[in-house]
């Protein structure tokens, strides 16, 4: 199935790093795409954003944000909007996503994603607040549910009707992160399958997998090592579901740039139509 | 003056550290690979009561409130929850393996951390300079004054010079010297954020008349910081980088030029002569005037000796340096 907004597949990408600019930019390696955080290049002039036009001279990028605040009670903020929307459109970013969370309230962040009561105050909310934001970007954006560590006892439905409803009632993407649906089953116990079961696959734009921590007692989103295959196992099930870009976020111990790549590129043992894809995807263009 | 500061040889600030200010300090990456369980010291039995009490169903607003008053206040998660509004257990559900408040001190900890961590990228001559227990109590205090009021952590560091001068209290470490290293580091990070502008080229110097260099006035580039300190900091900060160890020096004044060219950071320090020269024409003095400044201020006559000798040499580094961002004659 293909989004419903024909956001173009791109293949497999990799979260931009700054220890893999140089390897990137003198050796050019046949990436689909790169996600960018989309903050790292916000309020600054300077060498940031030197490094971000070259890539962008030579790779589709997607922008992936952590402070929209989505689920926050505080008005959204116009600033960071409008700064948002210059980024997107000196990159030319494919689309832009952020998380279903809020990270703060009364003007202070936490630069945490922190969780939503999942109530129907919260998705009618929430819904507002995305088409508030899809009007000032004038496009569709994507949210990512992010890796929970609590629940409510507020809550009157799951994470994942949650996220189908705000998808449908806000038209609004979705970004499945996996991982984060692995490490909040196990946090929370519930059963991975049953989240997919619950996708409204025609708004899914983009699938992320990532490492994670388990601590035994709780599992830890922390970007860190190589993708466990319960985690590959389930991208390639949502994938069967949804043909949209899959990226590999690594955010501590990052290894070079080749074995990040090779990671990435695990992939294809697991994502039946995937292929040759994420090694052609240099000139993803869509054509007709 | 020490030996380290008379080889003004000016520095590279990359690698290393450097290439850390460049950090996704903004990631999405949760803190947590250290969250270890909350501790709890608390009357379990309480808890289990509260957990058979009501659910609380509050507005979004009141539960965003309370959950941000908890997971960010300053001492223990218990503490915070005994000031808020609810007990934990009220509104949260215990999980297959945690109780609701051990699942809550995931993101107490995450909170703190990730700020911490923040301040290490920007500040890592410091953590290293006054041990990284103070370093942790110093960022723990300003974390408490400062919370982040923006959506990047870019800026965030930007108070920890003046917080440690004028607000901190200790006596694990000299917070003159703190200030001035605090000072040079965030100088590199503002450097390093600065936009992209022109700068005086040496051919555009050289293209003025002699006879009109004394008239002419050389306004500071973007890229520039022009910094006096009490103690010789980045002569500290320079064995630093290079893996050597240095211990806090006593005091002595320095000053010290951090600007970015070439899409590299460099310091530099500068002689008194220089300095003078230097911040007279940022202050808008004619090239006359700042050169006048040496020999009306002072009666150095080594700086005299010294300007006359290198005037020629300094403004050469000085353009090729980038410090300049153009050069206005007459008017």
């Amino acid at each position: 199935m293909i989004n419903r907004w024909k956001l173009p597949d791109l293949g497999v990408g990799l979260g931009l790093r700054t220890v893999h600019y140089r390897s990137i930019l003198e050796h050019s390696p046949p990436v689909g795409w790169f996600e960018i955080i989309s903050e790292n290049y916000m309020h600054t002039a300077g060498k940031p954003l030197y490094y971000l036009d070259r890539i962008a001279e030579q790779y589709p990028l997607v922008m992936h944000g952590v402070s929209m605040s989505i689920g926050g009670t505080d008005p959204l903020d116009r600033d960071y909007l409008g700064e948002l929307k210059k980024l997107r459109d000196r990159v030319q970013a494919r689309w832009v996503s952020d998380h279903l969370c809020w990270t703060g309230v009364a003007g202070k962040n936490t630069h945490d994603l922190l969780p939503m009561p999942y109530t129907e105050e919260s998705l009618a909310h929430v819904v507002q607040r995305v088409r508030e934001v899809q009007d000032f970007l004038d496009g569709p954006i994507a949210l990512e549910n992010p890796s929970t560590y609590v629940e409510f006892r507020a809550s009157t439905m799951t994470e994942w009707e949650f996220l189908g409803r705000l998808a449908k009632e806000a038209d609004c993407g979705i970004l499945l992160d996996v991982n984060n649906v692995f490490v909040s089953s196990f946090n929370h116990g519930f059963d991975p399958n049953d989240y997919l079961a619950g996708i409204p696959w025609d708004r899914v734009v983009q699938f992320h997998v990532a490492g994670h921590t388990n601590n035994g007692t709780h599992a830890v989103d922390t970007h860190i090592g190589p993708v466990i295959d319960d985690v590959w196992r389930l991208l390639g099930k949502a994938r069967a579901q949804a043909k949209s870009s899959i990226l590999l976020e690594w955010d501590a111990e990052i290894p070079t740039f080749e074995e990040t790549w090779a990671e990435a590129l695990r992939a294809r043992e697991f994502v039946a139509d995937l292929g040759e894809l994420g090694e052609q995807a240099k000139t993803p263009e869509v054509t007709s | 003056m020490s030996e380290a500061r008379l080889d003004r040889k000016p520095a590279p600030d990359v690698g290393g550290a450097q290439e850390e200010l460049l950090h996704e300090r903004a990631s999405a990456t949760p803190m947590r690979e250290r969250a270890e369980r909350a501790h709890v010291d608390v009357d379990t039995s309480a808890i289990a009561g509260a957990e058979t009490l009501p659910a609380v169903s509050a507005p979004l607003r009141s539960l965003q409130e309370w959950f941000a008053a908890v997971v960010t206040f300053p001492a223990s998660l218990d503490d915070g929850s005994a000031m808020a509004e609810w007990p934990v257990e009220r509104v949260l559900t215990r999980g297959p393996q945690l109780s609701a408040r051990e699942r809550l001190g995931v993101y107490h900890y995450a909170y703190r951390a990730r700020l911490v961590e923040c301040l290490i990228d920007d500040y890592p001559g410091l953590n290293y300079a006054i041990g990284e227990d103070a370093f942790d109590a110093l960022a723990g205090a300003y974390i408490v004054r400062h919370p982040s009021r923006h959506p990047s952590l870019n800026g965030y560091g930007q108070h920890l010079a003046s917080f440690v001068r004028d607000e901190y209290v200790t006596e694990a470490f000299s917070t003159s010297f703190a200030h001035d290293l605090a000072r040079l580091e965030w100088a590199l990070v503002e450097v390093l954020h600065a936009a992209a502008a022109p700068t005086l080229s040496l051919e555009a110097l050289q293209a003025v008349p002699p006879t009109q260099w004394a008239g002419a006035r050389l306004p500071k580039a973007d890229t520039l910081r022009l910094l006096r300190f009490t103690h010789p900091v980045n002569a500290f900060f320079q064995a630093f980088r290079h893996d050597k160890s240095p211990t806090i020096p006593s005091p002595e004044p320095s000053v010290t030029a951090v600007y970015r060219h070439g899409w590299t950071l460099w310091r530099m320090d500068l002689t008194p002569a220089m300095a003078r020269v230097l911040e007279a024409l940022f202050a808008g003095a004619t090239l006359g005037e700042a050169l006048g400044k040496i020999e009306t201020d002072e009666s150095d006559e080594a700086s005299v000796e010294e300007a006359s000798r290198n005037v020629m040499a300094w403004f050469r580094e000085w353009v090729s340096g980038g410090f300049f961002g153009r050069i206005d004659v007459g008017g």
